[in-house]
């Protein structure tokens, strides 16, 4: 019943955009069938899995930095609290604030390059990354930590015993929606600076009038972000299955 | 997890985190460090002069018209889709997939196709405001409905409510304080989702000043620009929780 | 809080009681039976208890009687009618007190009122009395985060008893009440449905309320829910007024009570 109701949505989907294709809406919209013929091309002539490659490098690149930087920072923030109370203001503001509005200055500073798209993706994932490791330490269950101290831990065991296992939910689901948003920073940063990965392909489809790669290469991307995100909440799940 | 920090006042505190960045950042432009670090009061001069010209405000008009064109659909049925989906298994059976899915999914890749299907125009921005802020508010009322607490629901039968009651007098109430929560996270993805529409058109609003002053390397008049869109940023996150608080008392 | 709930105004006539009849009832969530073959019948204007181990179905049974909850099996009458849903007749005070934190204890009580259609006029004059009744005069306008658990409980009778209803559920409607106020809300609430004559179903884990309040006690079998005993408590009325508490017929039926349920664990 549950399985029918959700393949029945996805059918629905997919014959809503086939009408869309027929009616036509508008002459650019392809029909799924022909998106999909125009994503088997574009994977058997490797330029797909090329743009990927190029577009995974930066994501990378940038994701890894707001990983490496972002987790530590937030969790200075939440063991020390001076430091957490002013620094928390930034990454809130970072948080509410559309960050796109940088990126002509990151392009600026940084040149057309993958560092500039990798500089971006990090801008768009790392207030999460941090907020959440932050937020991880600071909910830490006092009874917990009292608990500890009557036991006679050490600052170095009540830390890495009983802060960093409690923050550990948290910490993984900022990791998992920091990517989420360093999707969404890099492709904003392929389609303006248009020589690299993705981005790329899609605009040069878009301005050779060939809806249809565009079309799969978009559904590509959004197949791809999807995938990576579930597997990450997969290994999350694992890592957490003391939760259940 | 739906938006971390974003639900949280700035308030005085964060005044004087802001004072103090621009005072630092005084000193370090005066010091002449580097070019994209200019002082702050000459980027003050010149955002007074693209105000006192109409550049600005100008722009700011044009971005706001393309957010309410957005924002205002998506609150609409976001909270009508969420609502639904929250009351009826079948409904969410029927959506939620599709509804978990987007709202991680990097929509930015979407903004070509939304220039496809209705060409370089404002309504693309408008579109992806849309796109940008609907699944925040589905999830958060979904939420807050299906969090409802099964006893009131209970007493409201009892005392004769049909599905109509059910919902103007238990859910819905019961749910506000989510729904809330789902419109103002919803309207910072909204003024995200205006920001990125505009820059990708390239073609009106806010957004095209920052990529023609990216472009011809203006950097005051670029940085006068983003200052703006954040204050503008700063000001809806902060007109959202305020009708949220005066909307939600009993808390 | 001398007198807690007060009698009603003379004016509003008593409504005639029902019976209730409950043939036969099976009742399980998934695999798991929650209720296995009950069957008890409530005479027009009795009180009863039910009574039994925590997860035995006691809250179930009751949620049924008020149409809540359907059935696997038997039928349940209440009056004349079958229950297949929630009717005018039942009211009930809910063991978490299902209060709306979104409303004042003024609109918290005209609520069942207002879901059937009273006028806003008498539906604010019905509510101040029930409010005055539960001795909560002065806090009509608080919410109820700023009432203790006790003052929630009392909003939720006020409810329960604007309605007027012929039958009134009651969950354990005085566990979050202290031990002095309790005694108290008993002798009222004695008071009270010997003026109105309402079937009450009692739900309780106090051996000596059970006793004290009822005409007779159920005892529930632990999990799933049978009739294991019921026990006549043949004390004289009105027990408000004499000392019923000391007498020796009290203490002996208290201790009954005690050693049917001890064989129970
Ligand atoms: N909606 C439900 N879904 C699944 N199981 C339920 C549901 N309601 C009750 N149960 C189960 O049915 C059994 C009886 O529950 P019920 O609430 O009637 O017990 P009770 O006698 O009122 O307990 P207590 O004295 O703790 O209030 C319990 O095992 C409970 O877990
Ligand atoms: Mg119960």
């Amino acid at each position: 019943m549950v399985l029918a109701l959700r393949l029945a949505s996805v059918a629905a989907f997919l014959l809503a955009w086939e009408w869309a294709a027929r009616v036509p809406i508008s002459f650019n919209f392809p029909s799924p069938g022909a998106t999909l013929v125009a994503l088997a091309a574009l994977v058997t002539s490797g330029a797909l899995l090329d743009a990927t490659a190029t577009s995974a490098r930066s994501l990378l690149l940038g994701f890894g930095a707001a990983a490496l930087l972002g987790v530590p920072l937030g969790l200075l923030m939440g063991v020390v609290r001076p430091v957490g109370r002013v620094a928390r203001i930034y990454v809130d503001l970072l948080i509410a604030l559309p960050t796109a509005a940088l990126i002509p200055l990151v392009i600026l500073s940084f040149g057309i390059s993958i560092l500039s798209s990798a500089v971006i993706v990090f801008v768009f994932s790392a207030p999460f990354v941090t907020m959440n490791a932050y937020g991880g330490v600071r909910d830490v269950r006092p009874r917990l930590l009292e608990m500890a101290r009557a036991f006679g831990a050490s600052w170095g065991q009540l830390v890495g015993r009983v802060v960093l296992p409690s923050a550990l939910p948290m910490i993984l689901a900022g990791l998992r929606y920091g990517l989420s948003r360093a999707f969404v920073g890099l492709l904003v940063a392929e389609l303006l600076l248009s020589p690299f990965g993705l981005g790329k392909l899609i605009m040069t489809s878009r301005s050779m009038f060939e809806h249809d790669r565009m079309f799969a290469t978009v559904l590509w991307t959004l197949l791809l972000a999807g995938a990576v995100l579930a597997g990450l909440g997969r290994v999350e799940r694992r890592l957490l299955r003391w939760r259940a | 997890m739906t938006g971390a920090g974003a639900d949280r006042q700035f308030g005085v505190a964060g005044l004087g985190a802001v004072a103090g960045l621009l005072a630092a950042w005084e000193i370090v432009g005066r010091l002449d460090v580097s070019l994209f670090v200019p002082p702050v009061s000459g980027i003050a001069r010149v955002w007074w002069g693209l105000l006192a010209d109409g550049t600005l405000p100008g722009a700011a008009a044009s971005s706001l018209l393309s957010l309410v064109k957005g924002f205002v659909p998506a609150a609409v049925l976001g909270v009508a889709v969420g609502l639904a989906m929250g009351r009826f298994a079948t409904v969410r059976l029927l959506l939620d997939g599709w509804v978990n899915a987007l709202m991680s999914a990097p929509l930015s890749a979407l903004v070509p196709v939304l220039i496809a299907l209705f060409g370089v125009r404002d309504t693309v921005v408008a579109a992806t405001v849309f796109m940008f802020s609907f699944f925040v508010v589905v999830v958060n009322t979904t939420t807050g409905v299906r969090a409802t607490e099964r006893s009131l629901v209970d007493m409201a039968r009892l005392f004769g409510a049909g599905e109509l009651a059910l919902f103007g007098r238990i859910y819905l109430p019961s749910a506000l304080p989510a729904v809330m929560l789902g419109l103002r996270l919803g309207a910072v993805q909204a003024v995200k989702g205006m920001v990125v529409g505009e820059m990708l058109i390239s073609l009106v609003g806010l957004g095209e000043r920052l990529i023609y002053y990216g472009n011809t390397f203006l950097i005051l008049e670029l940085y006068a620009v983003i200052g703006s869109v954040l204050l503008l940023a700063l000001l809806i996150s902060q007109a959202a929780q305020t009708l949220d608080r005066a909307l939600v008392r009993w808390r | 809080m001398a007198r807690v709930m007060a009698a009603p105004a003379a004016a509003s006539r008593a409504p005639a009681s029902l019976e209730i009849v409950v043939d036969g009832v099976s009742k399980a969530f998934g695999a798991m039976p929650a209720l296995v073959d009950v069957s008890v019948r409530v005479g027009a204007g009795e009180f009863l208890s039910l009574i039994g181990p925590s997860g035995c179905g006691k809250t179930t049974l009751l949620k049924a009687i008020a149409g809540l909850q359907p059935v696997d099996r038997g039928r349940i009458l209440v009056g004349p009618r079958e229950v297949r849903g929630p009717g005018p007749e039942c009211s009930m005070v809910f063991q978490d007190f299902a209060l709306l934190p979104w409303s004042t204890v003024q609109r918290n009580v005209e609520f069942g009122l207002l879901l059937r259609g009273v006028a806003a006029a008498e539906r604010a004059a019905v509510a101040g009395r029930a409010i005055a009744k539960v001795g909560l005069d002065g806090f009509e306008q608080a919410y109820p985060a700023q009432l203790s658990g006790g003052m929630q409980q009392r909003v939720g009778l006020a409810r329960a008893l604007a309605v007027r209803p012929q039958i009134l559920l009651m969950d354990e409607p005085f566990a979050s009440i202290d031990e002095q106020t309790r005694r108290l809300f008993q002798d009222d609430l004695l008071a009270l449905w010997s003026e109105e004559r309402a079937t009450v179903v009692f739900v309780t884990h106090s051996m000596e309320e059970a006793v004290y309040l009822s005409d007779r006690v159920v005892v529930l079998s632990p999990r799933p829910g049978r009739v294991h005993r019921v026990l006549d408590v043949p004390l004289p009325r009105p027990r408000e007024a004499s000392d019923v508490r000391a007498s020796v017929g009290f203490t002996r039926l208290v201790d009954e009570l005690w050693k049917i349920l001890r064989k129970l664990q």
